[in-house]
């Protein structure tokens, strides 16, 4: 027998008017969504192989109970088409283990978003990008993902900006923030396999994260001068946003990923160098404007940008040219760790 | 026509649902959760002495989260199961 849906339903004259319910209603982000008919979000549903009463997560803080049949709601809302739903649902899974902290993250003035990076076949499968404009526009799947999960905040936990979420800004990440690694170009082990997902497996992993802050050095090929480069934009972020330890990811996109190929460097050597380099020390909040603080401990203590070298996320990602990457700051500190969640296939 | 499912899980009846008020507050005791940002320790000084002198509180508990972000560790909400009414600070 068919499970039965849970959800209150609303008649309207076509698609144009189904926006605009939801539109006035502030179920939606500000851009249109695709109704959510009973018979799509039943295919989405079949897709991710759940009932609809299937429970996904508890949000821990409030205990609310994440049915399948509202992720499937925001999926198609978002514009996912239904062989999107496995990815999704790991997606919200992770997001719902304890240490990603979703409550926290969601109700922060901090302003951080839900960032995903995808791992394995699914990429390719779901014709995710992965190089140019790698953090930007692209694909249909990095973008319906990401904004699956901004809808399942509105709408499932409640996170409406004033509301739930105290964002003081926020960024514009919070409309989606979806990236595929590169694993086709380059030599370098992908993140999810780093993190104990079997190669060859699909996962995701998820992390509370700033925007991301571009970098440019292309007049050089000594891996330590490029990845001073890098750890001078963490730096900056320690001194001028949260001096807490946490997440950072570092975006490696192609033209600096040959540098280090060429010098034999691992994502495990950048790690070290990058665990033994991004450091500040308490007085240099002096030097922005932080004096009032900088005063309350002892000046001459470090700070790392991470606890260990584990918590630096290394992603390659975009495109063939230029000498750009990008770090991504944790939303503050450790408040949030990265979780990562193979896609049930 | 079209008919479209209702995406909130609120409109299931999962809504956070306020607790009944306490009919006074003379005698009573009321627990408070400091959810230690900055000025949440001044403001709840100032209430405790305003619910005391004004309310007839009898007794408050107080106790401050290890971490703003963070939810409230279990022994910490067993340490307010004596308290008539909870007081919890959100926000700055």
């Amino acid at each position: 027998m068919t499970t039965a849906l849970a959800s209150s339903t609303h008649e309207v004259d076509d698609a144009f008017a189904a926006n605009e319910l939801f539109q006035r209603n502030g179920w939606t982000d500000g851009l249109p969504i695709v109704p959510p008919t009973e018979a799509l979000v039943r295919r989405f549903l079949d897709a991710g192989r759940c009932a609809p009463d299937a429970v996904i997560g508890v949000e821990p803080v409030r205990r609310r109970r994440i049915t399948a049949e509202k992720v499937a709601i925001a999926a198609v809302m978002a514009g996912c088409l239904p062989e999107y739903m496995p990815a999704v649902l790991a997606v919200i899974r992770a997001m719902c283990v304890a240490q990603y902290n979703l409550h926290g993250s969601t109700a922060s003035t901090g302003g951080c978003a839900p960032m995903v990076i995808v791992n394995g076949p699914v990429r390719t499968a779901l014709g995710m990008h992965a190089t140019h404009n790698a953090l930007g526009n692209g694909s249909r799947a990095n973008a319906t993902i990401g904004r699956t999960l901004r809808l399942f905040i509105l709408n499932v936990l409640g996170g409406h900006p004033g509301q739930l979420d105290r964002s003081t800004l926020g960024h514009p990440g919070k409309f989606t923030y979806c990236v595929a690694e590169d694993e086709e170009d380059n030599p370098w082990l992908p993140l999810a396999v780093e993190r104990g997902v079997p190669a060859g497996e699909s996962a995701v992993t998820v992390f509370a994260a700033g925007a991301p802050h571009q970098i440019l050095n292309e007049w050089t090929h000594d891996p330590k001068e490029l990845l001073d480069t890098y750890a001078a934009a963490i730096r900056a972020n320690m001194l001028t946003y949260s001096i807490w330890h946490g997440n950072y990811a570092l975006v490696i996109a192609r033209q600096h990923r040959d540098i280090f190929a060429r010098a034999g460097w691992s994502k495990a050597d950048i790690r070290a160098y990058m665990f033994e380099t991004c450091w500040v020390k308490r007085k240099e909040w002096r030097t922005v404007g932080k004096a009032a603080v900088a005063g309350r401990k002892d000046e001459e203590q470090a700070y790392r940008a991470c606890a260990a070298p584990e918590d630096l996320l290394v992603i390659a990602a975009g495109g063939t040219a230029g000498g750009f990457g990008a770090i991504i700051p944790p939303w503050i500190g450790n408040k949030s760790m990265a979780v990562t969640m193979a896609v049930a296939t | 026509m079209l008919t479209v499912l209702d995406p909130r899980l609120s409109a299931e009846g999962e809504a956070l649902q306020m607790a009944p008020a306490l009919a006074s507050l003379k005698g009573a005791v009321i627990g408070f959760i400091d959810n230690a940002k900055i000025g949440t320790e001044r403001l709840y000084d100032h209430m405790v002495e305003m619910l005391k002198s004004r309310h007839g509180v009898a007794e408050v508990i107080r106790r401050r989260k290890p971490d703003t972000s963070r939810p409230v560790p279990d022994d910490m909400l067993a340490q307010l199961r004596g308290a008539d009414a909870i007081i919890s600070g959100i926000g700055d």
